[in-house]
């Protein structure tokens, strides 16, 4: 019996173990990771990377995938930092352009995201097309608009930078007394988004319709989901995520170019995957999700801080992700 | 049974990824003169000498796969020895991730930073985390922008000046057509030439086709181009220009400028395959970065010049300043060995290379 509930305890809670365990192991080895300031990085750094994972998150559920997350973070980010220039900066996207509300941009950016979500939507519901050749598709094709837009003189392609010190504060400011005891804007604005997809997820009709579709597509279907326009709204509200995610990575590091977000979607899927996201479909937490996040940013961060090879610590990822995935099926199995 | 079978190969792969992690870290850790369990804090990054005396200096590279910045790495690894432990890191190509390393280093409470910045005009954001915790800050290779720059005056720059590549390489055809007066195949006095050019917009590509053939006219030889196209930095593509060249311009061609090595070693296949470099039949073509291929025909006598990006300089020249900078002194020309223009730019000159001094490219 012990045995048993033992086994039950570790296989529930297998993602929040190897976080401890990861922990653990790092503080053994340097004692000065325990630190308030640690934290307060880790959690800056997973911010943006875990609101590109709930997006994610949407999209497994359902039982599909979107490769194109990386490159829409690419776009808004260039979009919304090409809007935000400081007036007095010599070389601005858009020489002309008056000061504007720093929210026009921003929301410019996100409804963009939102377009190109809406287009993988339709795409993936409309013309049947498997998601993920849907959106391999439209992450090539973003990155060329991307490009065409980035190209575009005066500009012609230089790294867009002078961004204004009230957008950038959105990154980088905090709340708080100094440095250290404070919480960044932008942890709070990550929370904040987590909360709302913990209540889609888990009180709306969008929400037990996401998972009834990627439980059982057919079953969904017959018992009078509107399937494909389901499907239509997840695109969509994931694609307004990444742009969202977009915008802080142009307000963290003060500028952008094209080459933004390139290949975040697969850091995306391994972090859901890690948290119990099913690529099968109709399962996965937003709890878990936050932790697969917060695992790689301990292995990206702790593993740099005791000095472990870059080299190393990418077998170190992929030995987790394999892990997390054969844990998953595992689950599954177990369930037939 | 299988439950537990499957429960025993998952805790076996979470104790791999735990071995794993120890023996890397171990890896590392050998190298440092008295790594033990109590010494809280020991950095494991690469080191020479003591490292309980030397101060502790952040490094982070534009990505690790770049054949030249692996070659400044290495550089700055060696001259640290005996003047600062350094902890270099991979910034994979991505600013946000660069960011990151930088947090990690000011938590560290490092005492310099050393950026090769992934994009330029990140530099300011960059600059704040660092005035704000007074750790002085190098950047190297991609210079930020002047107001950048002077935000604050604990921030440096080392690189070369990308225009010097361009009017290096020009140098190089002057030479050998003041040295050879059947240089001038037509004898109209005028230098024909073609161009293969890098990517278009890529400010190297664009300042080295500007400054090459500037120091042509500036040494007094009118010039005349015949043909330019782009080929993409890309070895095959010059050779497929080349050959349309070729084919266009025949014998008129009296130099052809490549904005790198690769199109300058694409173009020689085209002009072997024209039935040049045998008998008295030449054309002088000149590249840029001195790769290995490039020192190898400039063995065969197939190239006839290249340029030296010099990494070795401007990995020793930010190790130093970086070094001084740690130790709370202020960089000058008698501390660190390298002029400072401004009092924070140091500017690491590029070299002519031709068959003559290949030893300085290896």
């Amino acid at each position: 019996m012990n045995a048993a509930s033992i086994r039950n305890f570790t296989s529930q809670n297998a993602i929040y173990i190897v976080l401890v365990l990861l922990i653990v192991g790092i503080a053994v080895y340097d004692p000065s990771f325990i630190a308030i300031t640690t934290l307060r990085d880790i959690l800056l750094q997973s911010s943006t990377r875990a609101i590109i994972a709930l997006g994610m998150a949407f999209i497994l559920i359902t039982g599909g995938t979107d490769l194109s997350a990386g490159r829409i973070v690419g776009l808004t980010a260039v979009i919304s930092a090409s809007m935000l220039q400081m007036d007095t900066y010599a070389n601005r996207f858009f020489p002309d352009l008056g000061h504007l509300n720093m929210f026009i941009p921003i929301i410019l950016a996100i409804i963009a995201g939102l377009l190109v979500g809406l287009l993988n939507g339709f795409i993936v519901a409309k013309l049947n097309v498997p998601p993920f050749i849907a959106t391999l598709g439209t992450m090539v094709g973003v990155y060329g608009l991307n490009s065409l837009y980035f190209d575009l003189p005066p500009n012609s392609s230089q790294p867009i930078g002078g961004l204004r010190e009230d957008f950038t504060n959105l990154g980088t400011g905090y709340i708080g007394v100094d440095g250290t005891y404070s919480v960044p804007y932008i942890v709070i604005i990550a929370i904040v988004v987590a909360l709302i997809v913990w209540v889609i997820f888990n009180k709306t009709q969008l929400g037990k319709n996401m998972y009834a579709i990627g439980g059982n597509i057919q079953a969904a279907n017959v018992s009078g989901i509107r399937v494909s326009r389901n499907i239509m709204y997840i695109y969509m509200i994931a694609g307004a995520l990444y742009g969202l995610a977009g915008v802080l990575e142009a307000a963290r590091t003060g500028g952008a170019t094209n080459n933004y977000g390139n290949m975040y979607e697969l850091d995306a899927i391994a972090a859901c995957v890690v948290g119990g996201v099913s690529t099968a479909g109709g399962i996965g937490t937003v709890p878990g999700v936050m932790a697969g996040v917060v695992i790689f940013g301990v292995i990206n961060y702790g593993l740099t801080f005791i000095g472990i090879s870059p080299y190393y610590q990418l077998i170190i990822k992929g030995l987790i992700i394999v892990a997390a995935v054969a844990f998953d099926i595992r689950k599954y199995v177990a369930k037939k | 049974m299988k439950k537990t079978k499957m429960t025993a190969i998952v805790l076996a792969s979470v104790l791999a990824v735990g071995a794993l992690a120890g023996c890397g870290g171990n890896n590392e850790g050998t190298n440092n003169a008295g790594n033990t369990g109590t010494n809280a804090g020991t950095n494991a990054g690469t080191n020479a000498g003591d490292s309980a005396e030397l101060p502790k200096v952040g490094v982070a590279i534009y990505k690790f796969d770049d054949t030249f910045m692996t070659g400044v790495r290495n550089a700055l690894k060696d001259a640290a020895a005996g003047k600062a432990e350094v902890d270099i890191v991979d910034s994979q190509n991505s600013q946000p991730t660069q960011n990151d390393k930088v947090d990690l280093f000011l938590n560290k409470g490092y005492k310099a930073l050393a950026i090769n910045a992934v994009d330029r005009t990140a530099a300011g954001v960059l600059i704040d985390k660092a005035k704000a915790k007074d750790v002085p800050i190098v950047f190297l290779n991609r210079e930020p922008m002047a107001d950048d720059m002077n935000k604050w005056d604990k921030v440096y720059y080392v690189g070369a000046k990308a225009e010097e590549s361009g009017t290096i390489s020009g140098q190089l055809i002057v030479d050998y057509w003041k040295a050879n007066p059947k240089a001038d195949k037509n004898g109209d006095g005028k230098l024909q030439y073609v161009m293969l050019k890098g990517e278009p917009g890529h400010q190297d590509a664009e300042l080295r086709t500007k400054f090459s053939v500037k120091a042509v006219e500036d040494a007094g030889i009118p010039v005349e181009k015949l043909a330019e196209d782009t080929a993409m930095w890309d070895r095959v593509k010059g050779q497929e220009k080349m050959a349309a060249f070729l084919a266009s311009q025949g014998d008129k061609i009296e130099a052809v400028f490549a904005n790198n090595d690769d199109m300058a070693l694409g173009a020689v296949e085209a002009l072997k395959a024209a039935g040049y470099f045998t008998g008295d039949k030449f054309m002088p073509v000149v590249g840029v970065d001195a790769t290995a291929p490039a020192i190898q025909a400039l063995q065969d006598g197939t190239l006839l010049g290249t340029v030296l990006n010099d990494a070795k300089n401007q990995g020793k020249a930010t190790l130093e300043l970086a070094a001084v900078l740690a130790k709370g002194e202020t960089p000058t020309k008698e501390n660190t060995g390298y002029d400072l223009t401004d009092g924070k730019y140091v500017w690491i000159a590029y070299k002519k290379i031709t068959k003559d001094n290949i030893a300085d490219a290896q």
